[in-house]
């Protein structure tokens, strides 16, 4: 009985109101003049390469004897690559494509792995007050390392591969999320209806489980969606300095750095990759923002 | 953007001298150190045959052997006793006369174990190097050995200056050096600059140099440029006068140029290949290695990655370097992609569900370490493409140049790639096939005692057919053996400003310029 009392005493319990607001919410994005084209313009790049080996027209990996070759919107370009080759000869729309997957996988993955324990690092030490200064200060000594440090370090220990940028994206990521959840999570600690839920005797995983991830996923979701946008970018600067993916294997960041030698004789081979990663990021950008937006309750009031 | 602020920094870096006789070249990396026994680099040696000068030098035709700091020499009848007389009047750049002490310090330095050179193999079996007076130099050896006067030509046999090495210690070579070159140490700033001035009193040039000192040019710069667009842009902007360091792509556009020259000599001996250490699980097999070598269309890569600067290389070493055997050129293995599929089924190496090899569990996908770079790593792509399409999955891997020696000296990859100056097959077998320098530079692990006995009887010979003979046995036995995967041999390319003289570019260890002499502004 007292639990639905507390339940009832106007707390923002999102499960409760869910339906109408996931409404307006959606409804606020799509009017939104920025966002709406920018959403739809980052889930065709995720769908293209989603399915790049049904589209890609070519091997991306396989090189043809014609070098080179301009995108077919110039003078001497053809149909048959439609942004040109490189100057092995591969065909820059399906490394492209290529590329694009593993960019967004790499961003994905390392944004899931500093997402997940980076909030629960900062839940906990915002749940339990005594262990907080040691998180926190470890957190402050891993936030003094740049993500590209960290990428150095771990590519000289294990080599260059897509494994350590993500590993080293990750970690870079946690102290960040850490901080922010934390944040959240304590100015949510001091709601009445989590002392409620201790008064009826909850066990401390379901006042966390229950009350404190609930009311923080939202701002931290938040927070994620406009990291991707820089983890991409630092992902493709891994890449870009050469201690990303491994060749053959396309990736946006070395179809750049591989371009700059040739970059006065065929400029589209490092501008195509550099163009695509500056769309991916702005769109990430801006459809985070208008997350926020949408979703910060304290923004609405 | 990055490239405009590249292209000013380079602006203001360069602008500083190119007015009366100084001049500026670009070049691409800078060595670790100016000390002639302490350093492989190319670019330690382009700077120290400017700096120093040595006992005997090597025409631009790379096999004459003319004079240098010696007029002339007597070699003795069994080939152990070499006599050298020195010409009068050589000075270092400090104004101290040079004596026959001083070559005797120099090329003692070069062989005591204590110095630990890497190079010290290539003077040879020494007995003993003595001055019997202040003009004569006699150098003795335990054994023949045919090279010695090439090897003498090279920048490891600079004759230095005592004083100079005792006082200076570990900087020797990095904040001094004293020589007798036509050029003296004026200061380095490591991966910056390196600046020369003239020596004024130097006359004593080898005889194939019109000038024979001082040099015409005041002043030399050796700006470090890593960034090869940026370089071209130097030349074309005349903010630097000479380089040899321009990427394939850019010298069709040079050529037209109207301030440029390009001058090119084919009789440059450096040579692209890549090696296979011939004791590890996949590339261990014959078969592999000769599949290797016709899966790649040399040709295409000449055409497509070089631009058609460069020579498709099928040897181990240009056909027109000394020693080569002639009948082995109708052997070589060239480009059929059919036969390398035909030849991997036949020894059993059967295509696995992504299209690699695999026999017996092994998968063929060697592990291949090279420096990373864009030159290497296009050859590196190209190749990789061209062995997947037969069914071999090469791995590639970059290091740095600064992890790159030491990378390449261990046992854990499969393949390398690698390129090398030479003067001839002696120079070159010596070098990668002696079992004694394993593992490196022998990375491919070659261990054969009927090749060590083979080159030490090329090295002994004291005439020209018995080292021929012996070489050519060496070259026929690891041809046939596919140790290798030739790629191209690399042209001198020198691009220079119409305001100069044309040069006769010089290949000696890859140094284009060689000793500057003939480095001088248009009247």
């Amino acid at each position: 009985m007292t639990v639905t009392e507390t339940h009832g005493g106007g707390t923002p319990e999102p499960e409760n109101a869910a339906p109408a607001a996931r409404r307006a919410w959606w409804r606020s994005l799509l009017a939104d003049r920025a966002a709406a084209p920018a959403m739809l313009l980052l889930m065709a790049i995720v769908l293209a390469a989603l399915f790049a080996p049904l589209i890609a027209p070519h091997d991306p990996n396989a090189n043809s004897r014609a070098i080179m070759q301009p995108p077919v919107w110039s003078e001497r370009g053809t149909a048959e690559y439609l942004l040109g080759t490189d100057s092995q000869g591969r065909d820059i729309l399906s490394r492209a494509l290529y590329g694009t997957r593993l960019t967004l996988l790499i961003g994905l993955v390392a944004i899931g792995i500093g997402g997940v324990i980076g909030s629960t690092l900062g839940l906990l030490s915002a749940m339990y007050r005594r262990i907080d200064p040691w998180i926190m200060r470890i957190n402050d000594m891993m936030l003094s390392f740049p993500a590209i440090l960290l990428g150095l370090a771990l590519v000289a220990v294990a080599g260059p591969g897509v494994l350590p940028v993500i590993v080293a994206l990750g970690i870079a990521s946690i102290p960040d999320c850490a901080r922010i959840a934390r944040s959240i999570g304590i100015g949510v600690m001091g709601q009445e209806y989590i002392e409620a839920g201790r008064a009826v005797g909850l066990s401390d995983w379901a006042i966390f489980r229950r009350y404190l991830l609930r009311n923080s996923i939202s701002s931290i979701m938040i927070f994620l969606s406009l990291r991707f946008g820089q983890i991409i970018l630092i992902g493709a600067a891994l890449s870009f300095l050469g201690l990303g993916a491994r060749p053959p294997t396309s990736e946006l960041g070395m179809m750049a750095a591989q371009g700059r030698d040739t970059l006065m004789f065929a400029p589209h081979i490092a501008t195509i990759p550099s163009v695509v990663i500056f769309v991916i990021v702005l769109c990430a950008n801006i459809t985070g923002d208008a997350l926020r937006d949408v979703l910060d309750p304290r923004l609405q009031t | 953007m990055r490239k405009s602020l590249l292209y000013g920094a380079v602006a203001v870096a360069l602008a500083l001298p190119a007015s009366g006789q100084e001049i500026n070249i670009v070049r691409e990396v800078d060595s670790n150190n100016y000390d002639p026994h302490k350093s492989t680099a190319r670019s330690a040696s382009e700077v120290l045959f400017m700096l120093g000068d040595t006992l005997v030098s090597l025409e631009p035709d790379m096999s004459t052997i003319t004079d240098g700091l010696a007029k002339e020499w007597e070699v003795s009848d069994d080939g152990l006793t070499y006599t050298f007389h020195l010409k009068d009047g050589i000075k270092f750049c400090d104004g101290r006369e040079m004596t026959a002490e001083d070559v005797v310090y120099s090329l003692k330095r070069w062989i005591d174990p204590e110095t630990n050179s890497p190079v010290a193999w290539r003077a040879g079996e020494v007995k003993d190097i003595t001055a019997p007076d202040p003009k004569t130099v006699k150098y003795e050896l335990k054994a023949p050995f045919s090279e010695l006067l090439y090897q003498l030509t090279q920048s490891f046999a600079t004759v230095i200056d005592k004083n100079n090495v005792e006082e200076l210690g570990e900087d020797f070579g990095v904040t001094g050096f004293n020589g007798t070159g036509p050029f003296c140490w004026q200061e380095w700033l490591p991966r910056d600059r390196l600046t020369m001035t003239r020596h004024e009193g130097y006359g004593w040039g080898p005889a194939f140099y019109q000038n024979k000192g001082p040099a015409h040019m005041a002043g030399i710069t050796w700006q470090i440029v890593p960034e090869e667009n940026t370089r071209t842009v130097a030349l074309m902007t005349n903010q630097s006068q000479v380089t040899q360091y321009i990427p394939a792509i850019a010298l069709q556009q040079i050529r037209q140029a109207p301030n440029l020259e390009l001058v090119r000599s084919d009789a440059a001996f450096w040579t692209y290949f890549m090696g296979f250490k011939i004791d590890k699980p996949s590339v261990s097999d014959p078969a592999v290695r000769k599949a290797l070598n016709l899966a790649v269309d040399q040709e295409a890569l000449a055409r497509d990655i070089m631009f058609g600067e460069v020579t498709p290389a099928y040897s181990y070493i240009s056909e027109n370097a000394l020693d080569w055997d002639k009948t082995l050129n109708d052997k070589l293995l060239r480009y059929d992609p059919e036969e390398a599929k035909r030849i991997l089924d036949e020894a059993g190496w059967k295509p696995g569900e992504d299209g690699v090899r695999e026999k017996d569990g092994v998968r063929l996908a060697p592990v291949a370490y090279i420096q990373s770079g864009s030159t290497w790593q296009k050859l590196a792509e190209f190749v990789q493409a061209e062995l997947l399409k037969v069914g071999i999955g090469m791995q590639i891997q970059a290091f740095d140049a600064t992890v790159f020696w030491g990378k390449v000296a261990t046992q854990e990859f499969d393949a390398f790639g690698m390129s090398y100056p030479y003067i001839s097959a002696g120079d070159a077998l010596n070098l990668y096939f002696l079992s004694q320098n394993m593992p490196t530079p022998n990375r491919m692990n070659w261990d054969d005692p009927e090749t060590d006995e083979w080159l030490a009887e090329g090295r002994h010979a004291t005439d020209d057919a018995t080292r021929a003979a012996a070489y050519a046995k060496v070259l026929n036995k690891v041809h046939d053996a596919a140790v290798w995967l030739p790629l191209y041999h690399e042209p001198m390319t020198i691009v220079q400003s119409k305001e100069l003289e044309t040069i006769v570019p010089h290949n000696i260890y890859g140094a284009g310029l060689y000793k500057g002499l003939d480095l001088k502004f248009r009247e």
